[in-house]
């Protein structure tokens, strides 16, 4: 019988493959041996900032609604997307359009829910993925609800769901983890933390040394992971999820990153942030490193480069105008999803909002 | 003295009272070194110091508790919610406790706070942003729910609100932030808190409508002087507890009630109004009593949702619709 | 040339200050490079380009305001294939601006300077229960004219039927209080049964019991009115009927059975006044009047309406006819006048338009009588001893035994008899 005692320690690794300049500072991956594979990341990390920058045109010209920008996340959001199968299913909060992009989910979409038009969240790729998530933390609960159902029925499938810094001071957060650590769930959580919610930095969020830390309180491993290096983002999520399909149990991973935009285009970070900062932070951004990496193997090179710059710019372009070309919906459609069957007493006011319709867009 | 929009308004309200009440604690997210994502607290964390001016972690449920027991210990907490649409996780903190701290210690605690969020919708902004849920808050009993719809209105009644000895909502209508200027008098003097105001008098109908529906009815009421009807247009500002006196002796002065409001028509405010107005001026009325609201639906995406607020065109008909009966 | 606007700038900011141009006149730009800073109430945005093109004007100067939705700059855009998304920006450059609809900046002051001062007439509303009000719009009654029985001074459904059908007013009990103009809650107006206390849709107590399909309709209206006017006339008149018939044989054609009926009321009126007449039992006297104003039941989709042809005894068959049209539209067309519905001296019902040769009709107080007429038939009749076929119309009079004598009943109606068989 001890008066003094340590009752628990804690250790939260950190890992890294790439340094800034894409030089090797751990093993390479497993998966890096397919070259194709590579290329592919990367081409979906320019795609993903390709489309981000027209978005924020777009919402500048006043063509989009708010956008929030992505600038500076895609090794984050496409290392996910590139980690998990088809069959998992993907919760995010509202950023991670380089997942949705590796998964299927295509631009004309994406532009129609910050367009305004709910069709935007039609998913015919992966059509249980949910959609982007506003309420910060809120969809941590459901993602563990549809861990849970796997579990239940048994089936070899993952949840990943994704957070933010902010999203990790919610109750629904700790709730949502909690649960996944009680019952051992298939869930997978990233935190991605860019260091920023809109104002607050994350110091200011939390005392924490770190927020993988945050997932030992409910009993789950934790890490933490340089969000910028595609390739161990890659792997340790694709570690992770492997274990929980395994019945391995759930996994956080805290990838740090920064938001190297405004929150949204309604934001203006020039208020609350110097330049300093926002400069060092550019020369930690992925997509340049990652070039650099390939390049180095002979993976990549300027014409590659050229090509990828031009297909990319018609398939946005291609988006921007189907988008631009969608009529909206008709005022129906309020109404038509709102129940399996629409209440008798709801018609007369379908009817009502239809003599009222608003031409204009 | 200066033309401001309601925004503008609201902050130099909170400027006034923090230099007057040094009690006064403003919290949420994003409001101090951002001055808030709509600009309503800005400078104040320049002028009056972090200690004042608090940046919390992104937490609404975390916000409402804490400015309950911020108040408890007299100090008086002016919080912002970002958007009422993410009021849900507050909902606890506001229903089991917000609400009945005085009654469930005989008075001996109570929680004079303010918690002030955007309201409604019509500006184009991303899901969940644009939601009216006073009818939510108004069911509470405990709760003073108030939304100005001038910038005028809102300086005096948010004035009236910080130092209200009872807990209030504060809805501020976030396509009004901006909408109109109005000269206005620093000085301090706040509006009651448990009146309606009556925008525009009238012989032929009563509009009640409150929030930035009252721009609307405004102009339905100006088009239809035109056509030599007379309309009364009744601001309730106080959602909860209701003037119904304002409300009755104008519908016993017209004879015909028109409700106008942007949230769902089921259980709307307007429901309650239009139960009280039955059951106390029946016959005074002249006609059935009518209501314009949003739909029973979700508030749809943007693009519809000029679709789905009540348009000037609904309201005019809905007039029309009452004195033809 | 495409015109861009100053664009929506995002969450209802309605207008901005031109901070740079970073473009000339003249100059070419491409789609999505820089073209101006502004600077709204939130921060300062850089807008891009929304075409490729050549700058031909500039509408703004670095410093001045300009609201969502005004005119910036005007492009001569690049006929390039540059892609078919910037010809759909180019071309939709003004759809480019705002996505949706701003409200227009109303101004406040303007608005709350409509407050206008308290120079309104003051109404003095003619306080009504709902049902009674609806019910004095379908009969043509004014409510201004009737003096409400209810609390305060209130206009029941009881006041309305007695203006607008002749009904025994007297039975209800209402006796007007000096009560505040607003009940503080729930009321019921007091008096006729039935007026404020039934609830929607109830059915009649074990109506499921007969089986089949069944409607349950609560009645209003004139279908009420109707109903309550019968219980009050069951209740205060000594109803006592007498039966005839007309033999029409010798008429001579073109005769209209409706204003030859009317003429030989006139007629009957003459014999013997008393049935032309009202009778008030509180006072226990009775009106005998000289002009016969002949109420006139009439069968309307919405149920029993009565117009009153007035001073019959002064008409041409012409005129009775020409008023018996005019008087059946309206009350089809529910366009009667409150005054065409008042003030019968006698009733006439041709409920034999249909089947029916004779019945017991209704005594409407404070009337005295009613006169019924079944269908025309042809009967066998014994003439001389011997069968012949004639034209008979069957006629009913009722009247009330309180104030008629049988024989001033039975006078009366020979003389209708006797008029109604000449030949013209």
């Amino acid at each position: 019988m001890n008066a003094n005692a340590v009752a628990a320690r804690f250790e939260i690794p950190y890992r890294a493959c790439l340094d800034n300049d894409g030089n090797l500072i751990g093993p390479l991956p497993q998966f890096a041996q397919d070259a194709e594979l590579l290329r592919q990341i990367y081409r979906m990390m320019v795609r993903a900032r390709t489309f981000d920058a027209k978005a924020v045109n777009l919402q500048r010209t006043g063509k989009l609604g708010t956008y929030p920008s992505c600038l500076g996340h895609e090794a984050t959001h496409v290392g996910v997307g590139a980690a998990m199968l088809p069959d998992d299913v993907l919760f995010t909060v509202y950023r991670e359009i380089g997942a949705k992009f590796w998964r299927g989910v295509d631009m004309h979409s994406v532009l129609l829910y910050w367009g305004g038009d709910e069709r935007g969240t039609l998913y015919p790729s992966t059509p249980q993925d949910f959609p982007f998530c506003v309420p910060i933390g809120s969809q941590m609960p459901q993602a563990a609800g549809a861990a849970f159902a796997m579990q239940i029925r048994g089936e070899p499938r993952c949840v990943l769901v994704f957070v933010g810094d902010g999203g990790t001071s919610q109750g629904a957060f700790y709730e949502a983890l909690n649960f996944a650590g009680a019952k051992a769930l298939p869930l997978v959580c990233v935190i991605v933390n860019n260091g920023w919610a809109i104002s607050v930095p994350v110091r200011q969020q939390t005392a924490a040394q770190t927020l993988a830390q945050k997932a030992l309180a409910a009993g789950i491993p934790a890490l933490q992971i340089d969000g910028n290096d595609a390739l161990i983002v890659c792997e340790t999520v694709g570690e992770a999820l492997a274990r929980a399909r395994g019945g391995g149990g759930p996994t956080v991973i805290e990838a740090l990153t920064y938001r190297l935009a405004d929150h949204t285009t309604s934001d203006d970070a020039s208020r609350y942030r110097d330049s300093v900062q926002v400069e060092a932070a550019w020369a930690l951004e992925p997509i340049a490193r990652f070039r650099k990496f390939l390049s180095a193997r002979a993976l990549w090179d300027d014409a590659a480069e050229g090509a990828l710059k031009r297909e990319l710019g018609e398939q946005v372009d291609a988006a921007v105008h189907r988008y631009l070309a969608t009529p909206k919906q008709s005022t129906d459609t309020m109404f038509d999803f709102l129940y399996a069957e629409l209440p008798q007493h709801l018609q007369a006011q379908r009817d009502e909002a239809r003599r009222y319709a608003v031409r204009r867009a | 003295m200066a033309k401001m929009t309601m925004v503008e308004a609201i902050n130099m309200a909170h400027a006034w009272e923090m230099a007057h009440d040094p009690s006064v604690v403003v919290l949420g997210e994003d409001v101090g070194a951002n001055g808030g994502v709509f600009r309503a607290t800005v400078g104040l964390q320049q002028r009056f110091g972090a200690a004042r001016v608090q940046d919390t972690p992104l937490a609404e449920g975390l916000i409402a508790g804490a400015a309950i027991g911020l108040a408890a210990q007299g100090i008086k907490p002016v919080a912002e919610i970002q958007f009422m649409g993410f009021i849900y996780p507050a909902i606890d903190q506001i229903a089991s406790h917000m609400a009945r701290l005085r009654n469930r210690t005989r008075g001996r605690l109570t929680c004079p706070l303010v918690l002030r969020m955007p309201h409604g919708g019509g500006i184009h902004a991303p899901e969940h942003h644009s939601e009216s849920l006073e009818a939510l808050l108004c069911h509470h009993p405990g709760l003073r729910v108030v939304c100005p719809s001038s910038p005028a209105r809102a300086y005096g009644l948010l004035l009236a609100a910080i130092r209200a000895p009872d807990p209030v909502i504060f809805l501020e209508p976030v396509r009004l932030y901006r909408f109109a200027r109005q000269q206005i008098e620093d000085d301090g003097r706040a509006l009651p808190i448990d009146s309606c105001f009556v925008l525009r008098e009238g012989t032929d109908l009563t509009i009640v409508t409150w929030g930035a529906m009252t721009v609307e009815c405004l102009k339905a009421a100006e088009q239809l002087a035109g056509e030599a009807i007379s309309c009364e247009i009744v601001d309730v500002a106080s959602l909860a507890p209701i003037d119904f006196d304002t409300i009755l002796d104008s519908v016993v002065k017209t004879g015909r009630l028109l409700i106008v409001h942007e949230a769902p028509r089921t259980c709307g405010l307007g429901a309650e109004i239009a139960a009280t107005v039955a059951e106390q001026a029946l016959y005074d009325l002249l006609a059935p009593i009518r209501r314009v609201t949003g739909y029973d639906t979700i508030m749809p995406l943007y693009r519809l949702e000029y679709d789905y607020i009540p348009s000037l065109a609904r309201i005019v008909d809905g007039i029309r619709a009452t004195l033809a009966e | 040339m495409t015109v861009f606007k100053l664009p929506d700038l995002g969450e209802g900011l309605s207008e901005a200050e031109i901070v740079r141009w970073h473009v000339e006149v003249g100059d070419h730009i491409e789609v999505d490079a820089p073209m101006l800073s502004v600077e709204t109430a939130k921060a300062v945005v850089e807008v891009p380009s929304p075409v490729s093109g050549t700058i031909v004007a500039l509408h703004a100067q670095p410093g001045e305001r300009i609201e969502t939705g005004a005119v910036l700059v005007e492009f001569a855009t690049d006929a390039s294939a540059a892609g078919a998304a910037d010809r759909a920006a180019g071309t939709s450059a003004d759809a480019g601006t705002v996505v949706g609809h701003m409200p227009d900046a109303l101004a406040q002051d303007a608005a709350e300077a409509a407050l206008e001062a308290a120079n309104a007439v003051t109404h003095t509303r003619v306080r009504a229960v709902p049902a009674a009000r609806a019910l004095a719009r379908s009969l043509g009654v004014e409510l201004a004219s009737l003096t409400g029985t209810g609390r305060g001074g209130l206009i029941t459904l009881d006041d309305v039927m007695t203006v607008g059908l002749p009904t025994h007013g007297a039975s209800s009990t209402m006796h007007p209080a000096a009560s505040p103009a607003r009940a503080g809650g729930p009321t019921l107006p007091r008096g006729t049964a039935g007026a404020g206390s039934v609830a929607a849709g109830t059915a009649v107590a074990g109506a499921a019991a007969v089986g089949g399909p069944a409607d349950v309709e609560q009645l209003r209206s004139l279908r009420r009115a109707m109903a309550q006017s019968m219980a009050l006339s069951r209740d205060s008149v000594m109803a006592c009927s007498v039966f005839d018939d007309a033999d029409l044989h010798r008429w001579r054609g073109g005769s209209d059975y409706s204003t030859r009926v009317l003429r030989a009321i006139a007629a009957g009126a003459r014999a013997e006044p008393g049935l032309n007449a009202w009778y008030d039992p509180q006072s226990q006297s009775r009106t005998l009047f000289e002009h016969v104003n002949v109420g006139i039941a009439v069968d309307t989709a919405d149920g029993l309406l009565v117009p009153v042809i007035r001073q019959v005894e002064q008409l041409q068959a012409s005129q009775l006819r020409a008023e018996l049209n005019r008087l059946k539209l309206a009350a089809h067309e529910r366009t009667l006048r409150s005054e065409e519905l008042r003030h019968f001296s006698f009733m006439l019902s041709n409920f034999g338009m249909m089947a029916g040769r004779y019945a017991t009709p209704v005594v409407v107080p404070p009337a005295v009588a009613i006169l019924g007429t079944g269908s025309v038939r042809q009967d066998v009749v014994a003439l001389d001893g011997k069968p012949a076929v004639h034209a008979r119309m069957p006629l009913s009079l009722t009247f009330d035994h309180r104030v008629v004598t049988g024989a001033e009943a039975v006078r009366f109606l020979g003389a209708v008899i006797a008029d109604l068989e000449q030949p013209e």
